[in-house]
């Protein structure tokens, strides 16, 4: 039976076999493409980005600037385009029409048959899509960075990538993580998009998103999950490293804060854009194509620095029809320590508003770069402890992003000679 | 209107706490998080402006916190011992005046 996502299309896995991928590579024009660009390869052929079949033409990306939506009216809100300069596009003698191969780590990745070339007024689709053209905002910045003309068309893997340990258990694509969910028996699910080792604060926020997701659904068995849905991409100093990232969260349902039969960890490729409420609007739609049935949005939801106000997502997402976009929002309150309670509460429980303890995954970085180890309630000694085992295992004695990191670690995913 | 104050958080471990009881200011720690000790040190918005510019991993924490984070630990050691050396959390216009 047909798997439909979002904007009511089916996903179809967009990858050719081995024998057949020799023989439709042979005599096209190979060409390198970086690490985002190979991430959305990734995305667009297993499913992620469906309806999208390939890069966006211009019709497509003009759609999401002026109106959030493709020029077919489905929802998207971020461009998803392939860009070039005018002289690699005269160098190779591409013109639209042609099909090349675009390849990775200098093996062949996937096809991309090459309908539309063209440009954009670049500050005024950073205007459209993150409000501001100002470049100390990292969106910006990497879209105002794009080379001047781009390519729209389709693409075809061509080259399954391997997956790396430890990231290979978490590679769930689309068709299979909709099995997974109906293996489970989950008839709701909401998703925790993440970026950040989990302390209690982002535990008790999957609990609450939990509960809000399971509303009148029936106890008598677990019917309700919470999928982990971990964006690896691009890295800051600073930030955790991606092992440590994907491995504690898991860790919550290996040492029991969940169980197997309420929550899943899984990854998506994706460079962040921090575009706040439009890369909200993103988030669901891939994760409705995961199949998911609701999405966790806290506050600033992908937001960076004062470009957003706190609630932007949330009132942009309430904008948005449920058929247009068939996923729940569940709106998150913060969660924090109250001392007099002794716990971990909602700022929209506890009345002991003097004595509250507010505290964020960059506090927890800092308390953890101090040399301290939290207390259990603020962050799970399990998790703590992989953390350090993880800065020993893959990150050079550090759990957090550092050059040395970033030069020499394995990467998430490789690509491989192809082998007919 | 009182001037905000942007917390910078010493995270008191065991070295830290050492220090402070010989140096007879382990009350100057405050409890937080259901247990750890800290000592506050407190910036206004130019100490904030400053930091953030000299030291460009630390982050202000506007969502959550409103507090100064990701120092690196030899800065707050730095600081740290300047608490210990003047005896006072009121130490930034001091530390600063180096850099």
């Amino acid at each position: 039976m047909a798997e439909i996502g979002h904007g009511g299309k089916e996903i179809v896995e967009r990858i050719l076999e081995p024998a057949e991928a020799a023989e439709k590579i042979k005599g096209l024009k190979a060409i390198p493409i970086r690490s985002q660009i190979a991430n959305e390869v990734i995305d667009i052929s297993y499913g992620w980005f469906t309806p999208l079949q390939g890069f966006m033409n211009k019709a497509d990306a003009d759609g999401v600037c002026r109106s959030t939506q493709l020029a077919d009216g489905t929802v998207w809100s971020i461009p998803i385009i392939f860009d070039m300069t005018e002289a690699q596009i005269s160098d190779y003698g591409i013109k639209e029409g042609d099909t090349v191969l675009l390849t990775y780590m200098d093996n062949p990745m996937a096809i991309f048959e090459i309908e539309d070339i063209w440009s954009y007024d670049m500050e005024d689709m950073c205007q459209c899509i993150f409000g501001t053209a100002d470049q100390k905002h990292p969106g910006v910045l990497r879209t105002c960075g794009y080379k001047e003309k781009f390519l729209g068309g389709k693409i075809t893997l061509v080259n399954r990538p391997k997956i790396n340990p430890p990231y290979d258990a978490y590679f769930i694509p689309p068709l299979e993580m909709r099995k997974k969910f109906k293996e489970k028996g989950w008839q709701a699910s909401v998703v925790h998009q993440t970026r950040n080792v989990p302390h209690t604060g982002h535990e008790w926020l999957m609990k609450g998103a939990w509960a809000q997701a399971y509303g009148g659904l029936p106890i008598e068995k677990p019917i309700v999950g919470v999928l982990v849905n971990a964006i690896i991409g691009a890295k800051r100093k600073g930030d955790y490293i991606d092992e440590a990232i994907i491995l504690c969260q898991d860790e919550l349902r290996k040492s029991g804060y969940f169980a197997d039969y309420n929550h899943m960890t899984s990854l998506t490729f994706w460079d962040m854009r921090y575009a706040g409420p439009k890369e909200a609007i993103f988030h669901a739609c891939i994760r409705v194509n995961l199949g998911l049935t609701h999405h966790m949005y806290g506050r600033d939801h992908a937001g960076v620095g004062d470009y957003y106000d706190p609630y932007d997502a949330h009132r942009l997402l309430q904008s948005i029809p449920k058929e247009k976009l068939n996923i729940t929002p569940v709106y998150s309150m913060n969660w924090l320590y109250c001392p007099h309670c002794g716990e971990i509460t909602n700022e929209g429980l506890c009345g002991h508003k003097k004595e509250w303890q507010k505290f964020s995954g960059t506090l927890i970085r800092s308390i953890v770069m101090d040399g301290v180890k939290p207390p259990r309630l603020i962050f799970r000694p399990e998790v703590f402890d992989l953390v350090m085992e993880c800065a020993e295992k893959y990150g050079f004695g550090s759990p957090f992003v550092t050059d040395k990191y970033l030069e020499n670690r394995t990467p998430v995913f490789s690509i491989e000679p192809l082998s007919a | 209107m009182a001037e905000e104050k942007y917390p910078i958080n010493l995270w008191v471990n065991e070295e830290r706490y050492d220090k402070l009881q010989k140096a007879n200011l382990a009350d100057m720690c405050a409890e937080k998080l259901a247990g750890m000790k800290v000592i506050q040190v407190f910036a206004n918005d130019a100490q904030k402006d400053k930091i953030l510019k000299v030291f460009p991993t630390a982050k202000f924490d506007t969502a959550t916190t409103r507090s100064i984070e990701l120092l690196p630990k030899k800065v707050k050691d730095a600081i740290f011992d300047k608490v210990i050396e003047k005896q006072n959390p009121d130490i930034l216009d001091d530390f600063l005046s180096a850099y």
